[in-house]
């Protein structure tokens, strides 16, 4: 079933294009240290803030730093931040969500309160708070961020499992005595997989759109290791004179977020069967 | 009617109880004594200070007795005052035995980011609604995969790196919009009319970015709305009658596509409260997000917590209105035939 849905998704020209893009991002940040031209925290005071040219095509920064290595270098980083945090949110969320869906009664209410609790707490400064009083560093941006985001899975596992469970092959499982773990590990779980995907992959882009945000107030990923949030925090105090230091970062942001979202929007788009692709 | 409002009221008391275990959780998040750590953070923090703070959260006593004496305090909604701004509220004003008003903290930036935030939601709407009826009656032709392509970017783009960018181009290579604060140096030297338009041409880019961010959400919101409303039967009834294009789409199709929009503006509430940090602090706007931010960075606890708690409770406010709004406007849940 969901081998079907990403070849339907791919048909789409917008989420094929999601789909390469995510794959180049990926290949450039794990080819980093094969295809840097530089070591991404070198200085060299005889190089600083220099304009992209052949030497440094995305110029230097105020260290003497090479801008793309250090990009590339980066990318590893917000990349690593984006799974790790949906994979964290999407662990929770089905747990959470399962558990609710599959027991009901007073424990579903209990965790539909919970997440009515987190949805009503803006979850930017719950973030920032959390974060500044830990110290920040990469692990607890990854953790803050998971911990902060699973209510829309559980809210959507949840409600596949519902739905799940008033169907015939459920209730016959139920009834040849099947035990809970076979219920909701070889029935429902498998059936709610499709929709969990499309929720990660566009959690993905939300989780690296924070962590540049973070990062760009200095609460993210700490230097002098790089991320593209914190290059462009640096390229804000050189907006003057140097636009390339703010200009590549952020588009790298926006090109990665992009192809995530165009991606999940394809996958969601092949999953809904009310969407027009599926007429 | 009366009795969904009462029972919608009441939801909020065993959510307002949650968040406020979470807020109180949080202050205990730091690690070792927050005295310790308050006073390692900020120069300022003096022995008084500390002591005034073990006080303040009752930090001799167990935990559970201080989460209790903390709720009876907000209750009241005493918050404190802030270590780091020279004692103000955190809240609301207070009278000194002298007679001079102390404005609270929050009383102060609360309107600011509220007044930007309803600023930007109005422009967003204004442009989300057209657009996203556009893109429904355009369906799949090339109007509405520009608009569909324009929304992809509007999700993505890091709305800081796009004041970034504004900033430097209209603020300091043009140098036609000023890129900071509220009011100009000579603000209080200008007319009336100087005045208005002194503080219109600080709050454009504010205002602007984080509507050009928010627009993607709702015009595709609207999109889809529109688009389900097109295959209900009373639409294919309207055009069977020889109703013109433009009154199906308009009478017939938009009142009940915008009806859910209602819910989606106020379930935006959070994002734009915790959103406007970012923003408040790269144009150094004294709103509720740099106050926090601020605050934050200098383990200001007293206005952390009364942060999260008030911007917690605007959220539940904000969604409350948002269902009252809806169940006024929709026939169905006013009369009670349909139950939320």
């Amino acid at each position: 079933m969901s081998h079907n849905i990403f070849k339907k998704a791919l048909a789409n020209p917008l989420s094929k294009a999601g789909f390469i893009i995510i794959v180049m991002v990926f290949l450039l940040a794990m080819l980093a240290p094969v295809i840097s031209p530089y070591d991404p925290d070198e200085i060299n005071v005889k190089a600083i803030l220099l304009g992209p040219s052949w030497q440094h095509w995305m110029g230097t920064d105020g260290l003497g730093r090479d801008v793309l290595s250090r990009m590339l270098f980066g990318g590893r980083i917000s990349l690593l931040v984006g799974l790790v945090a949906v994979g964290i949110s999407t662990a929770i969320g089905i747990l959470l969500g399962a558990i609710a869906g599959y027991y009901r009664g007073w424990v579903d209410t209990l965790i539909m309160r919970l997440v009515d609790v987190m949805l009503s707490i803006p979850s930017f400064f719950l973030i920032l708070a959390v974060i500044a009083f830990l110290t920040p560093s990469i692990v607890n941006v990854m953790i803050v961020i998971g911990l902060t985001s699973w209510m829309g899975v559980t809210r959507l596992v949840r409600a596949e499992f519902l739905s799940l469970s008033g169907r015939e092959f459920v209730m016959a499982s139920r009834t040849l005595g099947a035990k809970d773990a076979r219920l909701i590990f070889t029935h429902l779980l498998p059936n709610s997989l499709t929709p969990i995907i499309v929720s990660s992959v566009l959690g993905i882009a939300g989780a690296v759109l924070m962590e540049s945000g973070l990062s760009f107030l200095g609460l993210g990923v700490q230097a002098p290791q790089a991320s593209w949030g914190n290059i462009l925090t640096d390229g804000k105090d050189y907006i003057q004179f140097a636009w390339w230091l703010s200009l590549f970062p952020g588009l790298a942001i926006l090109i990665t977020v992009l192809g995530y979202n165009l991606l999940g929007e394809g996958l969601r788009d092949a999953l809904d069967p009310r969407s027009s692709s599926n007429k | 009617m009366i009795k969904y409002l009462i029972k919608r009221v009441l939801w909020m008391i065993p959510l307002l109880v949650g968040i406020s275990l979470i807020s109180f959780f949080i202050m205990h998040l730091a690690p070792g004594d927050i005295t310790s750590n308050e006073a390692s953070f900020n120069p300022k923090a003096s022995e008084e200070s500390r002591q005034r703070l073990r006080e303040l959260y009752n930090l001799d006593k167990p935990v559970i007795v201080q989460y209790g004496l903390w709720l009876k305090r907000m209750a009241t909604l005493d918050f404190g005052t802030s270590f780091a701004s020279h004692q103000k509220p955190v809240f609301w004003q207070t009278k000194d035995k002298d007679g001079n008003v102390n404005k609270g903290l929050i009383q102060e930036a609360l309107p600011i980011t509220l007044l930007i935030n309803v600023l930007g939601l109005m422009i967003t709407l204004m442009l989300a609604i057209p657009l996203g009826i556009i893109a429904a009656s355009t369906y799949n032709r090339w109007q509405d995969k520009s608009i569909t392509l324009f929304n992809f970017i509007g999700f993505s783009i890091p709305g800081f790196w796009l004041s970034l960018l504004l900033m430097y181009w209209l603020g300091v290579v043009n140098n036609w919009l000023p890129i900071s604060g509220l009011h100009s140096l000579n603000y209080e030297s200008l007319d009336a009319f100087g005045k208005f338009k002194d503080s219109v041409n600080h709050l454009i880019l504010p205002v602007l970015i984080p509507s050009i961010t928010g627009l993607a959400g709702i015009t595709l919101f609207v999109k889809n709305g529109m688009l389900d409303v097109f295959h209900q039967d009373y639409i294919t009834t309207a055009r069977a009658k020889g109703l013109s294009e433009h009154k199906v789409v308009y009478t017939h199709a938009l009142r009940n596509a915008l009806l859910p929009l209602i819910t989606i503006v106020g379930l935006s509430i959070p994002g734009l409260i915790g959103g406007s940090v970012i923003a408040e602090t790269i144009f150094a706007i004294p709103g509720m997000g740099k106050l926090f931010y601020d605050s934050v960075m200098m383990r200001d606890f007293p206005v952390v917590m009364g942060i999260l708690t008030i911007g917690s409770a605007l959220t539940l406010v904000g969604n409350l209105i948002a269902d009252i709004a809806y169940a006024w406007a929709d026939p169905r849940v006013r009369r009670g035939v349909v139950r939320d």
